[in-house]
């Protein structure tokens, strides 16, 4: 129960970190769903291929977004080998940009070098996924992103909570400490994090993100977040379609769950109507029966006559 | 009538026909009626349930089955139905008790998601030799009720269980993600 209420914050915050980014999501429940598939299909060469286009990718996408990061991905983008990923994130020139523009490079370089899918559409789909993250997001993706993660050590971190948790923890600390005390008990966790959501500011979560929150979580995938080691197996053409797939799944179960409930109030309200019903027609013939004995009864408090000689 | 709660709760359709009730069927657990549609734990179902079958004639039999249609989960019930329990010749105006107990009674332990599970009257036209199917799971009530010429079904009830310490449907797995 406590791994998987920890599983659910790793979950939270790794959506959260991803706004909207199904690569992302995917990524994590690709990991968890395939680890030995992910390792097979490490190697070298076709990473740095899809990798650099994937750079390109980024550099176009976030240039429309955010341009204070231009210099960086400049710097970044002459030196297209994955361990400069450990640098863009170690650096933060930006705090407020840097969280998502961090999290996107960081997902979308675990789930780009290990895609299947031709480069070609992997730049789409690239474009595709990045694009939505609307520019009010980034302070307060900081914010929830820090809530989470420490809410995730005081769930009793692991190994997941470390690079994650360094990388977010610089900023909003007040508001880690909001969201913690908000969200101690691990079954709201869930519910908490929907409502910090909606309180910053409800504009900036798209309905989509919303279905990201509750996309497979995975404590596998928050591993390879951390160790930068692990490669995805799916491409993002692949993951988009996994959470179509999820968001039926708990479309199902949503109405699973009403019928279930509208069966029982129906049930119910069948039953109470057949019991008011035997009720009033048990009283009936009760009452008829009473009249019935009264009529049938003689009258013992009138006087009656009866011989008394011994004749 | 689509309010049924049988309907409703989407018995008819994942398990039987559409069919009228022509006989009426008490299921009790631990001397408690329980209500169609309701929700057991399965710490109250361990042990097998007081089916009675009010009524006049005693000559008339009765068939009863209990299959959990939404085996392993009701996400992914691939397994659909497991049969739990299978009881013939029950006398009319008895209970289960006197019945010729084919598959003995498997108590309802469903480990995800929240299950349905149903019991079904068929009405039998003659004391009939039944056989036990070779294996509880994908058990098919139709094609059963086809098999031994039971016709439609004359009642059915259903409860909803899930695990002891269930939070109510979806949990996370760590293997298998969200079920």
């Amino acid at each position: 129960m406590w791994s998987s209420e920890n599983a659910k914050h790793n979950n939270k915050k790794k959506n959260k970190s991803g706004h909207g980014s199904s690569s992302r999501i995917v990524s994590s429940s690709s990991a968890r769903s395939s680890p030995s598939s992910a390792s097979s299909i490490l190697s070298q060469t076709p990473r740095r291929r899809t990798m650099e286009e994937m750079w390109k990718d980024i550099t176009l996408a976030t240039l429309h977004q955010e341009t204070p990061l231009a210099p960086l991905l400049e710097t970044t983008h002459s030196h297209p080998q994955h361990h400069h990923h450990h640098q863009l994130q170690l650096h933060r020139p930006h705090p407020t940009a840097s969280p998502s523009f961090r999290t996107m490079i960081l997902q979308d370089f675990l789930s780009g070098p290990c895609s299947t899918v031709s480069p070609a559409s992997a730049a789409a789909a690239e474009h595709i996924t990045l694009p939505p993250s609307p520019p009010p997001l980034p302070p307060t993706a900081l914010t929830l992103k820090s809530g989470l993660e420490l809410r995730y050590p005081a769930g009793g971190g692991g190994g997941g909570g470390g690079a994650s948790g360094g990388a977010g923890s610089g900023g909003g600390s007040l508001v880690v400490n909001a969201h913690s005390r908000s969200s101690s008990n691990s079954n709201e966790s869930r519910v908490n994090g929907q409502a910090n959501k909606n309180g910053h500011g409800g504009s900036f979560m798209p309905s989509y993100f919303s279905d990201a929150v509750i996309s497979p979580p995975s404590p596998a995938g928050l591993f390879s977040f951390c160790s930068k080691k692990r490669m995805m197996p799916e491409g993002p053409v692949v993951d988009g379609d996994r959470r179509y797939k999820r968001m039926i799944k708990n479309r199902e179960s949503a109405a699973r769950s009403r019928a279930r409930k509208q069966a029982y109030t129906n049930e119910l309200e069948l039953e109470v109507a057949h019991l008011l019903e035997e009720n009033a027609k048990l009283k009936k013939q009760q009452e008829e029966l009473r009249m019935a004995m009264a009529d049938q009864l003689p009258n013992r408090n009138a006087l009656q006559r009866s011989t008394s000689a011994p004749f | 009538m689509s309010r049924d709660p049988l309907v409703v709760g989407r018995v008819v359709g994942d398990v039987l026909d559409p069919f009228i009730r022509s006989a009426s069927l008490r299921v009790l657990y631990n001397n408690r009626e329980v209500t169609n549609g309701s929700e057991l734990k399965p710490s109250a179902v361990v042990h097998e349930p007081r089916v009675e079958i009010p009524g006049r004639d005693m000559r008339t039999l009765y068939t009863l089955a209990m299959v959990d249609p939404d085996a392993p989960s009701p996400s992914n019930p691939t397994k659909r139905e497991h049969l739990h329990w299978l009881v013939t010749d029950i006398p009319e105006t008895t209970n289960s008790s006197f019945g010729n107990e084919i598959v003995p009674y498997e108590s309802p332990r469903p480990t995800a998601g929240i299950h349905r599970f149903v019991f079904v009257l068929f009405r039998q036209e003659v004391r009939q030799t039944i056989y036990a199917p070779g294996w509880r799971q994908n058990f098919n009530t139709r094609d059963f009720a086809a098999l031994y010429n039971l016709g439609p079904p004359v009642a059915a009830m259903y409860f909803n269980c899930q695990r002891e310490n269930g939070c109510g449907g979806r949990r996370y797995h760590a293997v298998s993600g969200w079920t």
